[in-house]
């Protein structure tokens, strides 16, 4: 029996539990007509023995169009756990900032799964303030640098072979300047470290790129060859 | 040592029992520390014992030159769980107090405190996350110029750098594909490890999106055992492959291919140190019972063909797994075999 909370009387025979199809169906059409607003008059119009909120919810979580019914992505995830902390259990709040997903599934979500991540995230992050693993990307220095050792690796020999590196493409100008940075006599350890890692992003997608295509490029063929050669004598 | 410098060096070995001290432990020796108090206090060692299992022992001797013998403390021996997989005192204790600093890694980080007649554990920091699975630590260094951090590498192929004083983790970083098996600082912030994957990897903490390969071993995956950053020129790093009998020293700043490979060792080389202050000194240590010092030639200078052969050489009497040169007393070094410690001078 349900409890009409408008007038306290009790209201016999209005349906309760779950929603058949056939009460889908009529609830959608006659939102359809009518629109999702005026719920008083929902029961009535649609011909449905429910309770006007039980419509509404009903409409609202379940038959609205829209509503994503996938699992959490780790992005909604991390933004849920950051809501929460900043909003606590406002759930409409939460979900206002979720688009698709409404405030009944944000805060199952949440009650089934993360609130137990949640307690022990919490005395973690009071020990250490950085719990983020990093990787670093490991950058290869390029394999001219072998070319030029063939010739002696004393800084004069290497200013020479720096002169025949002008014939590489355009392609691979930031390489160069970069390799450039390198050769020009750096007696400080320091100074050549932190060029190495302090190099942006750019260069290093173009150092990749230019690994291959320097095979390419006319005469190299026959140096990398060599190099080969220089590899099993292990000893320089 | 000093014997050996008018014959060849190829078969000189010293005898000069002035010159030699050993130890006999219980039990096979692996890590090893050299004190860092400087003179006039006696070299000191920690000695970490290699039993399989849980209980295992740290034996603390000195060197007591007048009465010529390297004398165990007993009660300066400790109980340690797990083989220590390197021990290492405090850089820069201070100079009059009675107590340094010890490290120790195995399944954790743990630090002791070696007083004048006890030793206890201090801190005990643990790189896992969840309690019940630990990594356990290959290797570890104690910064120079910042001694309250520590880098430490693991087998699940991160490297984690503790602030000791606060107990906390600065950074974790996966450094490299596989397991990382030893790890070095160069200067202030930046530090290099080796791993199974290969290569030889620089990290910088001011820049944790990048780190910088200055070696790969010439054979894919063929595991790199050792890293020696030299500390007096942070030019060179020595490292060493498993299996191999050569020691390949690089040099960053012409990182692609190494300044030298030596190799003379008739059989694989386990450890490999370079000398505290000489910036050209290096000492390797192998399976055949040898320990080589050599000299490695300055940048531009002509190689023999054949290689470089070494300037000083000693012989033990098995295969020795363990090699360190005292930064506070460098005209000593010591080494490991089978249950014995040597104490070589230079």
């Amino acid at each position: 029996m349900s409890f009409d909370s408008t007038t306290g009387t009790k209201q016999p025979g209005i349906r309760k539990g779950a929603w058949t199809v056939e009460e889908d169906a009529l609830l959608r059409r006659c939102v359809e007509k009518y629109g999702a607003t005026e719920w008083r008059h929902v029961p009535l119009r649609a011909g449905l023995n429910r309770c006007r909120k039980s419509c509404r919810l009903r409409w609202l979580n379940y038959l609205r169009p829209g509503i994503n019914r996938g699992s959490f992505g780790e992005d909604e995830t991390d933004l849920i756990v950051r809501l929460h902390k900043l909003l606590g259990n406002r759930w409409s709040l939460i979900a206002g900032r979720l688009p698709g997903r409404t405030a009944n599934d944000v805060k199952n979500y949440w009650n089934s799964h993360l609130s137990k991540k949640h307690d022990v995230r919490d005395h973690k992050e009071r020990s250490k303030h950085d719990d983020k693993v990093l990787k670093p990307r490991p950058q290869t220095i390029p394999r001219t640098w072998i070319w030029s050792r063939d010739h002696l690796s004393s800084a004069s020999e290497i200013q020479q072979e720096e002169s025949e590196m002008q014939e590489i493409p355009s392609s691979s100008k930031n390489h160069k300047t970069w390799v450039d940075a390198q050769i020009i006599g750096v007696p400080n350890v320091e100074n050549v470290i932190t060029k190495e890692m302090q190099t942006d992003n750019r260069v290093i997608q173009d150092d990749n790129k230019d690994d291959e295509s320097l095979t390419g490029v006319g005469g190299w063929e026959d140096l990398l060859q060599d190099i080969d050669i220089w590899g099993d004598l292990g000893t320089i | 040592m000093e014997d050996s410098t008018q014959e060849s060096p190829a078969t000189a070995t010293a005898t000069a029992t002035a010159n030699t001290y050993t130890f006999d432990s219980p039990h096979p020796v692996y890590a090893m520390a050299f004190s860092s108090l400087p003179a006039p206090t006696p070299p000191l060692l920690a000695l970490g014992s290699f039993i399989e299992g849980y209980a295992n022992r740290v034996d603390v001797v000195t060197l007591d030159e007048d009465a010529r013998s390297l004398r165990p403390e007993p009660s300066l021996s400790f109980d340690h769980p797990y083989p220590p997989t390197k021990l290492m005192f405090h850089p820069r204790p201070l100079p009059n107090s009675s107590t340094s600093l010890l490290a120790s890694s195995a399944e954790f980080l743990r630090l002791w405190q070696v007083n004048s007649s006890s030793v206890v554990v201090r801190s005990i920091l643990s790189n896992s996350k969840s309690s019940d699975f630990c990594a356990p630590l290959t290797s570890f260094d104690w910064n120079d110029a910042e001694p309250r951090r520590i880098v430490t590498s693991s087998i699940d192929t991160t490297c984690t750098v503790w602030d000791i004083e606060r107990g906390v983790i600065e950074t974790q970083l996966i450094a490299h594909d596989k397991e990382v098996y030893d790890i070095a600082w160069g200067e202030a912030g930046v530090f290099a490890s080796v791993s199974a994957d290969g290569s030889v990897r620089i990290f910088d903490l001011r820049d944790k999106e990048h780190s910088t390969i200055v070696y790969e071993s010439p054979r894919p995956d063929t595991p790199l055992l050792r890293l020696a950053w030299n500390k007096a020129d942070f030019r060179y790093m020595a490292t060493i492959l498993m299996d191999s009998n050569r020691v390949v020293i690089i040099d960053i700043r012409s990182p692609a291919a190494p300044v030298a490979e030596l190799q003379r060792h008739r059989a694989s080389v386990n450890a490999v140190a370079w000398a505290p202050q000489a910036a050209r000194h290096i000492c390797s240590a192998g399976d055949d019972g040898q320990a080589l010092i050599w000299e490695v030639p300055a940048a531009g200078a002509t190689v023999a063909p054949d290689g470089i052969d070494p300037a000083l050489c000693y012989t033990a009497g098995a295969e020795i797994n363990q090699l360190q040169w005292s930064a506070v007393h460098p005209d000593w070094i010591g080494i490991a075999f089978a249950n014995k410690v040597q104490l070589l001078r230079v």
